[in-house]
Parts: C-alpha cells; structure tokens; sequence
C-alpha cells in the first residue's frame, strides 16, 4: 500500500533500497533531511553513514568507496554541490561511478531556499574542471524520484560515470503516496575496482587515449536519453519542461487542448544526455518551443534551442523563467497566449 | 654490524624524485613494512597531489591519485569499502597541511582506522618552491623571497603536535631522513604507524622531515645540516603520542 | 482540491496538513502536501498545501485554493489565492471579529483555541480546525476522519493523545452548524 513520504527521506530509502553501502554528506537546506534520514536507517541495516566536516570531503570519501566498488552516494544543495565539482571531475578522469543528489535551491551565492531550476547549466554541463559529463536524472514526483535513484547505481556502474539526481526544494519537501521497490544489492565483483592487487583500473582521461571520452559519452547519448512526450505530434507550440514545471506545464497543456489550441510537451528525465529524440516525435510543422523554467535568466533553453536546430526545426524558441517559483498552470496559459498573440519576443 | 636488505618489491628504482630527496627513502621504508607483514597485495596507497604523483611511475603497489588536500578523506573511503585492506594516505606538507588541513585534522579528530605519511620539506615541491605552512622562518622560497615573514604568515605550524592532543588517535610521531640514525628510528614510527592500523588501533600519522636540495637551492650535504641545525630543532622529532599497550 | 493551512509556526500548520492529507491518501485519492521549510519555519510564519484529486496533480505549492484554514491573522494574506466562493476558517481567538477579508468567501470564525481548552487539550487547536473544516466542506466522511486521526498518533506512538485529539476534532465539528 502507498505511504505518504518526504522527498527527502524518500531519496535516502530508495537509496538504501538500491543497495548503497555508504552515504557521506554535509547539512545544507533543503537537502538535510536525506543525510538526518540516512544517520539512523544506514546503522539500522549495517551501512554506513558519515557526516562529513565539509562537502569536498564528503566527496572524497565516496571516491575512495566507490574506488573500491561499494555503493555509495552524497547529496547537497546549491552552493554545497558547488564545492562538489571539482570532485565530480576526479571521478570523471577516473572512470568512477557514484550517485549524487542535487537538491536544488535558488540563486548564485548563498541565494535562498525557493524551489528553482538554477543550477541546470551547471550541472548538465558539469562544473568541474576538463571535459566531463554526468549522467543528470530529473524526477517530477517523489515516486519518480525513487525509481530513479533504484537504476542510478546500476547506470553509473554500467557506464562508469558519476550520476546525478537533478531534484528541487519542492520536491525535497513535499510529500506525496509512494511504494518501495526491493531491496537490491550487486555482490558481483566490477573488475576494474581498487582491491590491492593492482590491476588494470580503466582511467578514462588520458592524452594518449584521444577521443576515448567521446566515444564513452556516445554511448550514453545513444542509449540513456530519456523523456516523456505529451500530445506533440498536431502541436503549433510545444512546452518544454522538467521536474516540478513539467506538472503545472502539463495541466496547462490539458487547459489548453481544452479551448481547442493545439500545444503539447516534452518532458527530459534525462537532461544529460539530452533526450534529442524527444524532438523528432514533434509535428514538422510545429510553430515554436516553449522552454517552461525555475530559473531567472533561462537555462534549459538553450538545450531546447540546441535540439530545434539540431532535428531542424526553423521556429522561434520562447523562454517563461519564473525564477524563484513553480510555474503556475495558469501563468503558463497566459504566457502561451501571449506568445501566440505575438506579444513575446523569441530567445532564440 | 651493517645489514644489507633486499629493495622491497613494492618500490622501482630508479624513480623520478630529484636527487638528494627525501621521499625515496620513506618510500623504501613503507614498503619494507608493508613487505614484513604480507600485506603487498592487500594496500591501497592514496596519493596526494605534489612531489607524492611522481609515485604513479615508481610505486608498485595499488594506488589512487586523489585530489590535492583530500588525501585523507580518499584513505578514509577506502577503509569503508575495505576493512581488511590496509589504507594509507601519502601526502606532502602543502597537500596535508595547507590545502588538506581540514581534511587531515578532521579524519584524525573522527579517529579512522588509517594511515597518514606526510612528507615535510618545508615547501610546495612539485610547483618549484613556494612557501608552505611548514617553510621555516626567514627561509627564502618563490613567494618569500626575502625570506619567510612570520608576523605576516604566521609561524610554521605543527600538526602533528594538534593531533597528539585529541584522546583518542592511536600514534603520532615525527621523524627525520635527514642521518642513517634518524632513519633507523623512523623505520620504528612507520613500522608503529602501519601496525596501529592492522590492529585496528585507529588513526596514526607520521610526519617525515625531508631534505629539498632542489628546491632549497642547497647541495644535499648542506641541506642535510641545515635539518639537523634548524628544521629538527623547531620541528622536534620523536614520537608524540605512544601506542596503548607499546 | 487545494486546501492551505497557515499560522505561527508552532501552531501545528504542517501537521494540520499531513493530517488532512492522509485521509485523502485514505479516501484513494492523488495526494501531495508541501510545507514551509527552512528559516521560514523558525521566523514565525508557517503554511501547509494539500492537493488531492483523482487524477494527477501540478505543482505542490499554492495556485488556487478551495479552503484556507487561517489560525492567525497575517495567514489572510494567502486569502489571496482563494477562489471565488472557496472556504475561509478562522480562528477567531487570534484574528480580531473586526478584520475583514475582501472577497466572496464563505467565512467561518471558530474560537479553535478557546474549545481545544474546553476539550482539555490546549494545544490541539490545530485539530479543532479540522474538525470545523471536514464539517463544514464535508471532505471526507467523518468516522473516516476519525478514523485516520487516531491512526496517525497510533502509528507515531502517540496513543495516549488519541481520545483527546477526538475529542478536539468533534469540539470544532459540532462547533459549525
């Protein structure tokens, strides 16, 4: 039967549910709740739980455990997941898995604790130093949150690449009915992993290995890109969403399909890599995209233009950046019709 | 009488450290011990970033090349993932005591069962002589020309005395390559040291005092003195906290 | 349905909510509940957002409201997200007779802390709230109500605050004719 469960200490049960072994992290609002959940159900089952004395090394001690192939994890929030870069790039030059969460809050700096999308080109573009990518997974319910976080060590081990859960404020806080999978656990041994012998471990970045990374990354974007399509094959304009926007997005859609206009939307789970596919199930002859954000100054936009041009959509690509909030299905209406009205100047 | 000991498996000679640097022989030394109680295949050295990623060519065992500063916390990953394997941190003084100072302190203050070897030789190494926290005062480096100015940079800091305080780490001692006398003891405090964590005893470092001729723009002979005059004389060698029961 | 509970923090705003929610989650209904959060919890001003339906839910904060269940004063700022004819309750022991709402709303003014006294269980007024509002909108059945009350503090190990919470439920749903 569903149960009612935070967000947040939804992530740290689905974790424990995906057989994470080790969770080091460090207090920051509004992620907290994951590691106050984790500091009694990870001892309850014999796992291990650290609070760590800052966020880098927090980071670090899930590189040394995931070098050695124990499922781990780490989760923070804005300027806390910042201070998680650079070690988001070590296990990039080292070929590591690991699952991190972002609990997105608002703003550069220390910002606010609003629910916000402000941390997107960031994280789809990975803010350490070189030439990474993480796999960036974005939930809009807490049950997707859950079922996400279950495949997330499975992906990272699979591909060798850090993974990210892209989640928000609001969906830390809120609560909603949810199911558990499973408890899981992978008993193989990876080997590549750490185990004092050692053997062959697999870096990823090497100058002598020129384009090794490229094709790695291939790999995921031909095969990971993951997203939902709501009515786009007869739309004149189409929403583009993820996360909590993608549900007031949605019932905006239904608002409008009701008044006979002809909208629809695409919602990326996967925002790294970018679900390009998504886009060829749009109508060829579509009028615009609508990217439909918490940011302030329009982040996923520019992967929603990049992807018109990319499938060869010729058509304008507006931008409704709500900033610190969740769209409102009625503000999304309104915008729509402003756009349709000629009233909105196109982004791009 | 002089005994004459097999180089130990674990360490390729030649390396890549300058000559008349210390890192060699504490290098020898770690493996000798490790050697000596059959863990060879069962270490995981984390290395920190400095003079310490010239062993990614010269050390034969597993190791992680980690990021500058978190040596400590990576030791520290690994001994949760594997318990059974004995878990060493292998740092320079910028790495453990500049960049890494919150990451040292904290890992010893949470007592892990790990090792820390930290090479002191009073300067960023691998970047070409910038003054450290451990530089010396009036010791002239790339960014103390004149000579290091305490009342502006502080004096040279002593970790390893902050950790002996704390109640609960297992062993901490400082020891020196700078003579073949100093070098017999610290073999003691590395054997000490790699122990404490076999038996589960908790947290133990070993600072090691370490000649930079290169960098202190001294011959080796020189530089030898000037450890036995100066650097030993601050920087007191010997074992600061004792193992229970030793 | 959109239903937000507001007050001081410490009011009980955020469990009001949690409450409610469950008996929708009873009723087999959608649900999400959002609180405030952070600072905002500790600077005074709390507020609580239930949504259920029987189809799928939009964003879990405030858009337009059915009910708002105001147990202070400044919480009728959020009056500005009721909908036309939507529900307003009152707490009339902290929101002076006097203070006026515009807007056509179907106000409700229960004295919750003077009967959560009454009912021997003072700092139950968030509860008497609830019992106001299933009477008055007719949410949910009342037995179920009850029924879902009783378990939450059950399930929180709080079975000797049962009878008393029960009892402050029904002082607020007898309250309103």
């Amino acid at each position: 039967m569903k149960k009612m469960w935070k967000g947040n200490h939804a992530i740290g049960e689905a974790a424990m549910r995906a057989g994470c072994q080790f969770y080091a992290g460090y207090p920051i609002t509004p992620q907290t709740e994951v590691g106050e959940y984790l500091s009694w159900r990870m001892p309850e089952l014999g796992r291990t739980f650290l609070q760590a004395e800052n966020e880098m090394s927090a980071m670090y001690m899930i590189f040394g455990a995931y070098a050695c192939g124990m499922r781990s994890m780490t989760s923070s929030s804005g300027p806390g997941f910042s201070l998680k870069q650079e070690g988001i790039s070590y296990m990039c030059a080292n070929n590591y898995p690991a699952v991190l969460v972002n609990v997105q809050r608002w703003g550069p700096g220390l910002g606010t604790l609003d629910s916000s999308q402000t941390d997107y080109l960031r994280d789809t573009r990975c803010g350490g130093n070189g030439d990474c990518r993480v796999i960036v997974l974005t939930p809009n319910s807490i049950q997707e949150t859950i079922d996400l976080i279950y495949i997330a060590f499975d992906l990272a081990e699979k591909y060798r690449n850090p993974v990210e859960i892209l989640s928000e404020a609001a969906l830390g806080q809120m609560m909603e009915a949810v199911e558990f999978p499973e408890f899981k656990e992978r008993t193989e041994d990876l080997g590549w992993t750490w185990d004092g012998t050692d053997r062959d471990h697999g870096r990823l970045a090497n100058p002598d290995k020129p384009g090794a990374t490229k094709a790695k990354y291939e790999r995921i974007e031909a095969n990971e890109q993951r997203y939902e399509t709501y009515q786009v094959e007869d739309a004149d304009y189409v929403f583009v969403a993820f996360g909590l926007p993608s549900r007031t997005a949605k019932n905006a859609v239904d608002i409008l399909r009701a008044q006979g206009e002809k909208v629809g939307l695409i919602r990326p789970i996967t925002v790294w890599p970018f679900p390009y596919k998504a886009f060829a199930e749009v109508n060829k002859d579509v009028k615009g995209f609508i990217s439909v954000e918490s940011t302030d100054a329009g982040q996923l936009i520019e992967d929603v233009a990049l992807a018109a041009k990319k499938l060869r959509f010729n058509v304008p690509v507006y931008g409704q950046f709500t900033n610190q909030h969740i769209p409102k299905a009625k503000e999304v209406v309104k915008f729509y019709e402003q756009v349709k009205a000629g009233q909105i100047k196109e982004v791009f | 009488m002089a005994v004459l000991r097999k180089t130990p498996e674990m360490v390729s000679i030649p390396n890549s450290f300058c000559p008349g640097c210390g890192h060699g022989i504490l290098n020898r030394l770690i493996a000798e011990v490790i050697e000596e109680n059959g863990y060879e295949k069962k270490t995981i050295l984390t290395l920190g970033v400095g003079c310490s990623c010239n062993m990614n060519g010269s050390w034969k065992g597993d190791k992680i090349q980690t990021a500058h500063g978190r040596g400590a916390s990576t030791a520290m990953g690994v001994k949760v993932a594997r318990p059974d394997l004995l878990s060493i941190a292998y740092q320079g003084d910028g790495d453990a005591y500049v960049i890494g100072l919150a990451e040292t302190i904290n890992a010893a203050y949470r007592n892990e069962n790990i090792t820390v070897f930290v090479v002191n030789n009073n300067n960023f190494g691998m970047t070409g002589g910038q003054m450290s926290w451990t530089t010396m005062p009036d010791q002239k480096t790339t960014t103390s020309v004149h000579g290091r100015d305490t009342n502006w940079t502080g004096m040279p800091i002593k970790v390893p005395e902050m950790i002996a305080t704390m109640p609960n780490v297992a062993y901490v001692a400082r020891g020196s390559v700078q003579s073949p006398k100093e070098i017999r003891k610290l073999r003691k405090y590395v054997k000490n040291a790699i122990e404490a964590q076999l038996n589960n005893e908790g947290y133990s470092l070993v600072e090691v005092l370490a000649p930079c001729p290169t960098n202190w723009g001294m011959p080796v002979d020189k530089a030898l003195a000037w450890m036995d005059q100066e650097v030993s004389s601050y920087y007191t060698l010997g074992e600061l906290k004792e193992r229970k029961g030793e | 349905m959109e239903l937000v509970f507001a007050g001081f923090g410490g009011q009980g705003v955020l469990t009001s909510g949690m409450i409610v929610a469950e008996m929708a989650l009873e009723e087999g209904k959608t649900v999400t509940w959002m609180p405030t959060y952070g600072p905002a919890m500790r600077g005074g001003k709390a507020y609580s957002v239930v949504k259920y339906t029987d189809g799928v839910i939009g964003g879990p904060d405030i858009e337009e409201s059915d009910v708002l269940v105001a147990m202070n004063g400044p919480s009728l700022e959020y009056a500005a997200y009721l909908k036309e004819g939507g529900t307003l309750i009152i707490n009339s022991d902290e929101v002076a007779d006097d203070l006026t709402v515009e807007g056509n709303f179907n106000i409700v003014r229960v004295p919750c802390m003077e009967l959560a006294m009454k009912a021997n269980n003072p700092k139950a007024a968030n509860i008497v709230a609830i019992g106001a509002l299933i009477k008055k909108c007719g949410l949910f059945d009342a037995d179920l109500a009850r029924k879902v009350l009783k378990q939450i503090f059950v399930n929180k190990g709080k079975e000797k605050f049962t009878a008393a919470n029960e009892e402050a439920f029904n002082a607020g749903f007898d309250y309103v004719q």
